[in-house]
Parts: structure tokens; C-alpha cells; sequence
């Protein structure tokens, strides 16, 4: 019942409220608490107390919370940046190393140019021609550099071919593996002497050795310069399989020393095919 | 005269006769309070609004003359002026017995609210002895049967 009074019924212990409440604050203000402070300022501390450390701690964590997304943008700002420094410094190590290998093959293609006694020139591989039935390459010498058809085309680790045609810039070399290709070879070892011819991705083929010939695998194909093209003793290859053919000859594979998949750098002999010309083989 | 201007001569009179009292009677002025007289005197005869006035003003007017705590006397009288303005309103308190309970029953009241007082302020509560407070009562008591016939032949 006293809850449905209205307001002027409750008006007087509005007023009591309201004077006593009035009084305290103006006793609070006047009484000194053992700290010193007033009791009005003792109770508003103690009253603001959670106000101000949530206050406090919203603006703590409103600020960590900015400090964090502004830390995030710059580390992302700085990781993008450093990302793409990183970017730049692995195309550089990655053409430092390129060019490292590029020097090491340089390094050993001069010293296969000194080595030879045949004046030679360096080129480099533009192409692989790899249809199923011609192996060849390209280089970037040609005529004008002296290049000739028949110049032999060497690697330090041994024959790649020689040239079959010769343009202003550019030569075409038919590959040590083409099908129709054949260099004289000779057996180091035991001297055996046969024909080399391509078989494509399968190696190459030593022909017309005798059947009472001693090859092993593992024997070592040198040029012997009998088809007046290649020099003598310019590495060809590694026997890799012998068996017994027909017509009283071995039947000889021969595992190129010569990567020819991996072709970059090559020598061209400038001097014409002569027989007299001799090799330090490479192995 | 208007209520308001009566108002304000019954404090000046009760706080003349209270300064009176604690110079010149100090021991009279132990036992009687006379602006907790005048409080009643409205509570019994006012309505509840003129009494918290009353009080308030009383109370504020003792504690500038008493140097006391401001408010401390204006909060006890503010209070028992309520408290026994609305028992005013349940019971008959225009004859002098009643009116004598009345006084006396505020009287203890208004020290247990002091002391009360002092406690939420962190002070040292110091409740009267019970002589002292009887005292007080009965002096209360008689000045106000005293006070308040003469309020009547007054009005």
C-alpha cells in the first residue's frame, strides 16, 4: 500500500532524505579522517576509487589496444617491407650464385682453352633442339667469329658435337647423342678403336669392335681423330654395358661425359679437322 | 505575522534563552535543550515539512553558536523532528503528559542518533550516561510543558 503513495504524500521524507543527506555531506566536509583529508574527500576517493580505476584501466586498455594496432600496422608496414628487401636479397644471392657457377664453368672452359693446342672459342648455348630425331644446339657464334661447318664443339668434360652449319652469329651443332652422328672412338685402355654413333636420350653406341676386343664397364671412350673432324683424345664417354652382338663384334653403350641437358657453355676448336691434333683427355 | 517570521523569532528566542542558560546558568543548560523544545513544539503542532525546517534550522543555529560540527545538531533535530512529527500524526499529543513522553522519548532519541552519528563520521562516539540523559529528558520535558502553554496563550 505505501508503494501506491503518491509523491506529495512522500514529499517530507523526500525533504528528510534530501536535508539529511545534505547535513552529512556538510559534516563530511568539515570532519578530518586520521589521514588528513576531509571525510567528504576520503568518501568521494574511496567512492570514485573504482571509477577512476576503470577509467583507468579503459583508457589503459583503449591505449594498449592503440599502441597494439598501431605496433601491427607499422610491423606489418615493416614486415612487407622487409619481405620485399628479403625478396630483392634472395634475387641477388640467387644471381650471385648463378653467376659463381656461371665463373666456375668459365673458370674450367679456360682451362680447357689452354690446355688444347688448338686455337678455340668460347660460346654460349642459346637452344637445345630435342626433337625425337635430331639432337642439336644452338650457339651464339658463327661466320663472322671464324666459325666453319666440321669445327668440333667440346666441353671440359669432353666431346658435344660439332658444327653443321654455320650463320652470321649463330651455328647450329649437332650433338655427340644424335642419331646421326658418328665420331671415331677409341678404347683408352686397350686402344680398341670403333664408331661412335647417337642413340638420343639413351647415350650413344660404340659400332665395330671386335668381339675379341677386351672392354669392361667403366672403360673410357676417347676421340681418335681418325674421322678428321674431332682431335685425338677429347673424352666421349664410359662404357656402360657390354654384350655380344651379332657379326662377330660387341655391342657397346656408351654413357656421354657430357650433361647435354645441362649445356651452357661450350668451346668451338677453330682449326679445321686435323688428325695430327692431339688432346690431354679430361679424365 | 506570517508562519515564517514566527519561525524565525522562536529560533532567535530559543537560542537567546540557550546562550542565556549556558552563561549564566551552565548547570540549567545541561538539562535543557531548548531548540530540541522548539523542534518539538512544531512536531506536535506543525506539519512534517515545517518541522524538518525547523530542525534544520535549529540544529545549524546551535551547532554556529556551539562550535560544533556544522550539521551534526541540525542532523539530530532534522531527524527526531520527523521521527515524532509523524508519531504526532498517529497519536493526541495536546495535553501535557503526552507531550512530556513526547519530549523526553526525543530527548533519548537525539543522543542515541549523536552517538549514532559520531560513529559514521569516525569519531568517538560518546553515548550520555543514563543520568545524564534522564535529566535531560525531565528538563526537556517540564520546559517544554512550560514552553509550549505559553506557545498557547501566545497564539
Amino acid at each position: 500500500m505505501a508503494m501506491n503513495k503518491s509523491f506529495p504524500e512522500r514529499r517530507p521524507l523526500f525533504l528528510l532524505v534530501l536535508i539529511l543527506s545534505s547535513l552529512l555531506v556538510l559534516m563530511s566536509y568539515q570532519v578530518r579522517t586520521r589521514r588528513g583529508n576531509t571525510l567528504l574527500e576520503d568518501s568521494l576517493l574511496n567512492a570514485s576509487a573504482p571509477l577512476v580505476k576503470g577509467a583507468s584501466g579503459s583508457v589503459g586498455f583503449v591505449t594498449g589496444f592503440w599502441r597494439g594496432y598501431v605496433d601491427l600496422r607499422g610491423a606489418r608496414k615493416e614486415n612487407r617491407t622487409l619481405r620485399s628487401e628479403m625478396g630483392a636479397f634472395e634475387e641477388l644471392g640467387r644471381r650471385g650464385e648463378e653467376y659463381r657457377r656461371e665463373n666456375l664453368r668459365l673458370r674450367d672452359l679456360l682451362d680447357l682453352k689452354a690446355s688444347l693446342e688448338t686455337p678455340s672459342l668460347a660460346a654460349e648455348v642459346l637452344a637445345l633442339g630435342t626433337s625425337s630425331q635430331a639432337r642439336t644446339a644452338l650457339i651464339n657464334r658463327g661466320s663472322k667469329d671464324g666459325v666453319r661447318r666440321d669445327m668440333p664443339v667440346v666441353s671440359r668434360k669432353g666431346v658435344v658435337g660439332r658444327v653443321i652449319s654455320a650463320g652470321a652469329g649463330i651455328s647450329k651443332v649437332q650433338l655427340l647423342i644424335d642419331p646421326n652422328s658418328g665420331v671415331a672412338g677409341l678404347l683408352q685402355r686397350t686402344r680398341g678403336q670403333g664408331m661412335v654413333v647417337g642413340l638420343g636420350d639413351r647415350g650413344c653406341r660404340m659400332e665395330y669392335v671386335s668381339e675379341l676386343e677386351d672392354v669392361e664397364v667403366g672403360d673410357v671412350v676417347v676421340t681418335s681423330s681418325l674421322d678428321r673432324i674431332y682431335p685425338k683424345g677429347v673424352t666421349v664417354g664410359v662404357v656402360s654395358s657390354v654384350t655380344e652382338g651379332d657379326q662377330l663384334t660387341k655391342n657397346i653403350l656408351i654413357r656421354p661425359e657430357v650433361d647435354f641437358r645441362h649445356l651452357e657453355e661450350v668451346l668451338v676448336l677453330l682449326k679445321g679437322p686435323d688428325p695430327a691434333a692431339t688432346l690431354e683427355p679430361s679424365r | 505575522m506570517i508562519p515564517f517570521w514566527r519561525g524565525i523569532l522562536a529560533l532567535l528566542v530559543a537560542a537567546g534563552g540557550q546562550l542565556l542558560l549556558s552563561r549564566y546558568l551552565p548547570a540549567a543548560a545541561r538539562t535543557v535543550d531548548l531548540y530540541t523544545v522548539l523542534v518539538l513544539y512544531y512536531a506536535v503542532t506543525r506539519r512534517r515539512v515545517a518541522v524538518m525546517v525547523m530542525g534544520t534550522a535549529a540544529g545549524l543555529t546551535e551547532d554556529l553558536l556551539a562550535g560544533t560540527v556544522l550539521g551534526v545538531n541540525a542532523f539530530k533535530k532534522t531527524l527526531v523532528g520527523y521521527v515524532m512529527g509523524t508519531l504526532g500524526t498517529y497519536f493526541m499529543l495536546n495535553q501535557p503528559l503526552p507531550r512530556f513522553g513526547v519530549l523526553f522519548l526525543a530527548t533519548i532519541l537525539e543522543a542515541l542518533t549523536g552517538a549514532g552519528l559520531a560513529l559514521v563520521l569516525g569519531q568517538h562516539a560518546v553515548l550520555p550516561s543514563m543520568g545524564d540523559l534522564v535529566r535531560l529528558g525531565m528538563g526537556n520535558g517540564v520546559a517544554g510543558i512550560i514552553a509550549y502553554w505559553m506557545a498557547s496563550k501566545m497564539e
